[in-house]
């Protein structure tokens, strides 16, 4: 999807959603939701306070964790 | 209790004439100038505004010394201001002054940040004339005719600069730090 599909998609200017990736606006609760339902995402999904990690980097550390826990569930 | 779906008001009537009026407008200018949409090139636009208004409060500054055929160089300043006014205003789709229903949540941010700067700038040098006219009003009390009409005259055409400064500020911020129009990625 390009900027300018999304921008129209949630009314706004393609300088904009430009704005939003880059931080330099943080997007009223509206605006958060009527991107969030494009997406079809939650909220927390879509935004976060912190940077997101790459995908797999989740995904690895998640399976990691599990095992882990298991592995721990094992030993006990 | 007040109820929440009131009558529009004769306010809400006419910002909804200056939505419907400002998008027939926008919707003819909308593509227009394709070349002048990048930063770059509203950044010169800026500085020949910048320079034309510049010329304007010189001009006013020199006629008040009795200088009045200096107030011929404000023709080739305007000259130079209404083309390149025009076209900054239509780069920017007249964001500095567009109904607040045509702007989204982050231009109305950028816009309300640059207002806010255009009224303090436009308040600060307003203090400029009117110092100017007070002081010289109340300082030149035994001077001809002649002198006192240059005072008045010079005192409104710095008021006039002054003025034309802080109208055109707003824009002029929103079209330098406007990044360039945003290539569909």
């Amino acid at each position: 999807m390009t900027r300018a599909q999304l921008a129209e998609l949630i009314n706004v200017n393609p300088q904009t959603v430009g704005a939003l990736e880059r931080g330099d606006h943080y997007p009223s609760l509206d605006l958060a939701f009527r991107i969030c339902d494009v997406f079809g995402l939650p909220v927390e999904a879509v935004f976060s306070r912190k940077p997101f990690a790459p995908l797999s980097t989740e995904l690895y550390a998640r399976n990691d964790r599990a095992q882990g826990g298991a592995h721990v569930r094992h030993e006990q | 209790m007040s109820a929440t779906n009131s009558e529009p008001t004769i306010l809400d009537r006419y910002e909804d004439f200056r939505t419907r009026r400002f998008l027939r407008h926008e919707e003819t200018y909308a593509n227009a100038l394709p070349r002048w949409r990048t930063q770059h090139r509203r950044r010169m636009l800026v500085v020949g505004i910048g320079a034309s208004l510049g010329l304007m409060a010189c001009v006013s500054v020199v006629c008040a010394f009795g200088f009045r055929q200096a107030a011929l160089l404000w023709v080739p300043a305007t000259l130079v201001f209404f083309p390149m006014w025009l076209m900054l205003q239509i780069v920017l789709g007249r964001q500095g002054d567009a109904p607040r229903r045509t702007l989204d949540e982050f231009e109305l941010q950028q816009r309300n940040n640059a207002r806010s700067i255009g009224l303090v700038v436009t308040q600060n040098l307003m203090l400029l004339p009117i110092g100017y006219l007070i002081i010289a009003s109340t300082t030149m009390r035994d001077v001809d005719a002649k002198a006192a009409l240059d005072m008045a005259y010079a005192g409104g055409l710095m008021t006039l600069a002054v003025l034309m400064i802080g109208g055109c500020l707003p824009a002029m911020i929103l079209g330098w730090t406007r990044r360039s129009d945003e290539l569909a990625t």
